[in-house]
C-alpha cells in the first residue's frame, strides 16, 4: 500500500517545466526523504501533493484517493510549509485549536497540552506568538501539523534554524509517529539527517527524478568507489595521485573518488609516500557525495556565471 | 462549510479585538459626545471682557442712536436664555460693547485711521468703525461703502454683525421718521407668510379615518442622514480591513499552511463571513445607541423600523460586495503602498453616494435618482435614502437593486476568488492590472 503515488506528474509555469514527468511511490508507514538543489522542483511536488497548485498533467493519488478533481485539502495530511507563518497576535492554545478544527477535529484540548509539554511548551500556552522564540514557533507550527492526527505527514525543510537539541527532539517526535503509523515525506538540504532518517530516499534535480531506493540501494548502485583519508597534505596533491579521479577536502579528512576497478592498495602506497596516513578506509559513497555529483557540475557552473 | 465557520470565527475574534475596531466603535460616540460637552463648555469660556468700538461718524447724525443700541445690547442681550421661562437670566455670555466717538473734523482722513489702528494695535481699542457721509440717503450707484469695519480680529464676528444690525436698524429708522411713516405699521405690513407641510390625504384601511400627516422635517431628512452615516460606517469598518489582513496573511506566509487545510474559496468565504459579523455588531451596538437616545428625546416614532430589513439586507450584501474586493486587492499587492494606490479607485465608488445623497433626497424621484440608486455599489446608500425619504418608493425599486447588488457581489466574490487563489502564494512582485485580468479570465 502506498501512500502517496504520483504517475508522469508534470507541471508548468509558463514554458518553464519546474517537474518534469515525474513518477514516484511513497510507501505507507516509511519516512521518506526528498532531496535536491534549491529550485530543483522539491516545494512544486509537495505542494501538489497537498492540492495547493495543480497539474498540468499526470495522476496524484494520496491516500487512495485520487486528488486532481478534489477540491480540499485532505484533513488527513498534515503539511509543514517550508515557509512557515502564524498569526502573530493569537495565543499558542487558540491557535492550535484553530488548526485542530480546520481538520475537522473538534476536541483537541487535551491533545493540544500533551504536544505542548512533548515539545517542552507547557507554560507556553497562553502566550501570544509574538512572544515566542524562532525555536519556539517553530515548535508551535509543528504541533499545528500535527495535531489532527494526519496519516500523512508533509515537512518541508523542518530542521532549518533548529539548534542540535530541538533538532534531535524533532527527529525523536517524527520517529514516534512513524512508529504510530503515519508516512512521513520530509525534504531536507541536510544529508547527513536524510542517509540517518530515511528509509526511503528520492532525489530530483531540474524536475526529474534522478535517486529513488533505499539509501543502501543508492549507494550500492554506485559502488565501492570512495576513499575516506586522513592525511596531512592539502587535496591538490592529492588529486596527481594514479587512479584518484576526484577530490572532496573537508579540511579534516578528504574523500577521494577512485575509477573503476583500480588497485585501492596502490592508491593508499602512493599516498604513504606523499605524507602521513592517519586513516584509510574504502566505502560507498555518502549521500552528500552522491547530491554534489549530480547537482555539482550545475552548482558551480551557476557559482562562475 | 464547516472550515467557513471555523475561519469567520477567528477572523471576527481578531477584528473585534483589534485596537482599531475598538477605538471606531466605543471612540466615536464618547467623540461625538465629548463634542458637545466641549461645545458648551468653550461657550462658557468666552471672553466677557468689555470691548471698545471707536466709531467715527462721518453722517454726523447716527452716533448718539448706535449709543443707546449698545447700551440696549449691553442690558438685555448679552445674558444666557433660561431654558424653562424663556426670559433672559442673569449670567453672562457675551462681553459688553463700549463705544468712543472720534471727531473727523479738521483732521487728515489717513493719519486718523493710523492713529485708531495703533490704538487697536495697542489693545485700547478692540475695533473702529467709519460710518460714510451719505449713509443715510446713498447714492443710487452703491459706489461708495457707507459702513467700514477696521479690526486685528477678522475672525470675531460677533462685533462686527452686531454694528451691520445696528447701523441698518438705526438708519431705517431715521428712514421710517423722514418719510413720515409708522415702523410698527411697515413690520406689520411686511410680514412673511408661515407655511406648515403635510403629505397627502389617504384613508387609513383600518379606522376609515381620511387624514394627511403633518410633515417632520427630523424625520425627513434627519433620519435618511443618519442610516447613510451609518451605512457608510459599517461599510467602512466592515470592509477595509480585509486588505491589511490578507497583506498579513501574505507576508506573514501563513497563506500556505492555511491552504493545506482548506481551498482559498473556503478561505475567502470565511474572512467574508466574519467581517460580516463585525459589521452586525458595529451595527447594533449603535442602533441600540440610537434606540435609547430616541426613546430618552421622546423620538420613538421617528425611529423607521419598517426599514431595518432592508438595512440590514444592503448592509449584508456591501460588506461581501466591498469585501470581495478589498480581498482581491490585497491578495494582487504586496506591501501596504501598493494598496494605498489600489484601493482608491474603490474608495471613490464607496464615496460616491456621499456626494449625491443631497441630490437623491431632495428630489427622490427624478430619473437621475433612479438611476444613481440603482448603480450597485451605491444601491446600498442611495435606495436607502429614497426610501428613508417620506413616502417612499415604489417596491420594485429596492428589490431591483437588492437583485442587482446580489448579482454584483457574486462577480465580486467569485472573480475574487479566482484573484485570491492565484495573489495569495505569490511574493515579491505586486500583480499588474493586466495580471488581474488574465487571473479572472482564466480561473
Amino acid at each position: 500500500m502506498n501512500a502517496v503515488e504520483l504517475i508522469n506528474v508534470t507541471k508548468r509555469f509558463g514554458t518553464f517545466a519546474a517537474v518534469d514527468n515525474l513518477t514516484l511511490s511513497v510507501p505507507a508507514a516509511t519516512v521518506y526523504g526528498f532531496i535536491g538543489p534549491n529550485g530543483s522542483g522539491k516545494t512544486t511536488t509537495l505542494r501538489m501533493i497537498m492540492r495547493i497548485i495543480y497539474p498540468n498533467g499526470g495522476t496524484i493519488r494520496v491516500l487512495g484517493e485520487d486528488v486532481i478533481g478534489q477540491g480540499a485539502a485532505s484533513d488527513r495530511v498534515g503539511y509543514l510549509p517550508e515557509e512557515r507563518g502564524l498569526y502573530r497576535k493569537m495565543k499558542v492554545r487558540d491557535l492550535i485549536r484553530f488548526h485542530a478544527e480546520l481538520k475537522s477535529l473538534r476536541h483537541s484540548k487535551g491533545d493540544a497540552q500533551r504536544w505542548l509539554e512533548r515539545m517542552g511548551l507547557g507554560d507556553w500556552g497562553d502566550k501570544k506568538i509574538d512572544a515566542l522564540s524562532k525555536g519556539m514557533s517553530q515548535k508551535v507550527q509543528f504541533i499545528c501539523t500535527v495535531i489532527a492526527k494526519p496519516e500523512l505527514i508533509i515537512l518541508d525543510e523542518p530542521f532549518t534554524g533548529l539548534d542540535p537539541v530541538n533538532a534531535s527532539l524533532f527527529i525523536e517526535v517524527i520517529q514516534e509517529l512513524r512508529r504510530s503509523g503515519a508516512t512521513i515525506i520530509l525534504s531536507t538540504h541536510d544529508m547527513s539527517v536524510a542517509e540517518r532518517m530515511c528509509d526511503h530516499l528520492f532525489m530530483i534535480f531540474k524536475g526529474n527524478k534522478v535517486l529513488d531506493g533505499t539509501l543502501e540501494e543508492i549507494q550500492s548502485a554506485y559502488g565501492m568507489d570512495t576513499l575516506r583519508v586522513k592525511i596531512d597534505l592539502n587535496g591538490r596533491q592529492l588529486e596527481a595521485v594514479p587512479g584518484v579521479a576526484g577530490v572532496a577536502d573537508f579540511g579534516r579528512y578528504q574523500e577521494l573518488r577512485v575509477e573503476q576497478g583500480v588497485d585501492t592498495q596502490a592508491v593508499l602506497r602512493h599516498l604513504m609516500d606523499l605524507g602521513k596516513v592517519r586513516h584509510f578506509e574504502h566505502a560507498h559513497p555518502s549521500l552528500h557525495d552522491i547530491f554534489v555529483r549530480i547537482a555539482g557540475p550545475e552548482a558551480k557552473e551557476a557559482a562562475h556565471a | 462549510m464547516r472550515k467557513v465557520l471555523v475561519v469567520a470565527v477567528r477572523e471576527y475574534i481578531a477584528a473585534v479585538k483589534s485596537k482599531a475596531f475598538v477605538i471606531t466603535l466605543v471612540l466615536m460616540p464618547v467623540l461625538m459626545s465629548l463634542g458637545i460637552v466641549a461645545e458648551t463648555f468653550i461657550k462658557e469660556k468666552v471672553d466677557l471682557n468689555p470691548k471698545r468700538l471707536a466709531v467715527v461718524d462721518h453722517s454726523g447724525v447716527l452716533y448718539d442712536d448706535l449709543v443707546s443700541e449698545a447700551r440696549r445690547r449691553n442690558t438685555e442681550d448679552i445674558f444666557a436664555m433660561d431654558e424653562n421661562s424663556g426670559l433672559a437670566s442673569d449670567k453672562q455670555v457675551l462681553p459688553e460693547f463700549h463705544l468712543e466717538r472720534v471727531d473727523p473734523a479738521g483732521l487728515d482722513r489717513d493719519e486718523l485711521l493710523l492713529k485708531l489702528s495703533d490704538r487697536v494695535r495697542a489693545g485700547a481699542l478692540f475695533a473702529f468703525a467709519e460710518i460714510g457721509r451719505d449713509a443715510l440717503d446713498p447714492p443710487a450707484d452703491g459706489s461708495d461703502a457707507n459702513l467700514i469695519y477696521y479690526s486685528n480680529t477678522p475672525t470675531y464676528r460677533e462685533m462686527w454683525r452686531w454694528l451691520r444690525d445696528s447701523v441698518t436698524r438705526v438708519v431705517q429708522q431715521w428712514r421710517f421718521t423722514e418719510a413720515g411713516l409708522d415702523r410698527q405699521k411697515v413690520v406689520w405690513a411686511l410680514q412673511p407668510t408661515e407655511v406648515e407641510q403635510f403629505s397627502l390625504f389617504a384613508r387609513d384601511e383600518s379606522t376609515g379615518a381620511i387624514a394627511a400627516e403633518k410633515v417632520d422635517e427630523m424625520a425627513t431628512f434627519v433620519v435618511p442622514v443618519i442610516m447613510l452615516m451609518l451605512m457608510f460606517v459599517v461599510i467602512m469598518i466592515g470592509s477595509t480591513p480585509l486588505i491589511q489582513s490578507v497583506l498579513e496573511e501574505k507576508s506573514q506566509r501563513i497563506a500556505e499552511v492555511l491552504l493545506s487545510s482548506l481551498t482559498p474559496f473556503q478561505w475567502m468565504m470565511g474572512k467574508l463571513v466574519g467581517m460580516v459579523g463585525v459589521s452586525f455588531t458595529i451595527v447594533v451596538v449603535y442602533m441600540t445607541g440610537a434606540l435609547i437616545v430616541a426613546d430618552r428625546y421622546d423620538a420613538m416614532q421617528l425611529v423607521p423600523f419598517h426599514l431595518l430589513g432592508w438595512f440590514y439586507a444592503y448592509q449584508t450584501l456591501a460588506v461581501l460586495m466591498f469585501g470581495a474586493v478589498f480581498v482581491a486587492v490585497g491578495a494582487a499587492c504586496t506591501d501596504h503602498r501598493e494598496a494605498q494606490s489600489a484601493i482608491m479607485p474603490v474608495m471613490i465608488v464607496i464615496v460616491l453616494p456621499m456626494m449625491l445623497w443631497v441630490n437623491v433626497a431632495r428630489e427622490p424621484g427624478t430619473t437621475f435618482s433612479t438611476l444613481v440608486s440603482l448603480f450597485p455599489p451605491a444601491t446600498p446608500m442611495l435606495m436607502l435614502v429614497r426610501q428613508a425619504v417620506p413616502p417612499g418608493i415604489p417596491v420594485w425599486q429596492p428589490a431591483l437593486g437588492i437583485a442587482l447588488v446580489l448579482l454584483t457581489t457574486l462577480l465580486c466574490v467569485f472573480a475574487a476568488g479566482r484573484i485570491f487563489r492565484v495573489g495569495i502564494l505569490m511574493q515579491g512582485k505586486g500583480a499588474g492590472f493586466r495580471d488581474v485580468v488574465r487571473w479572472i479570465a482564466r480561473g
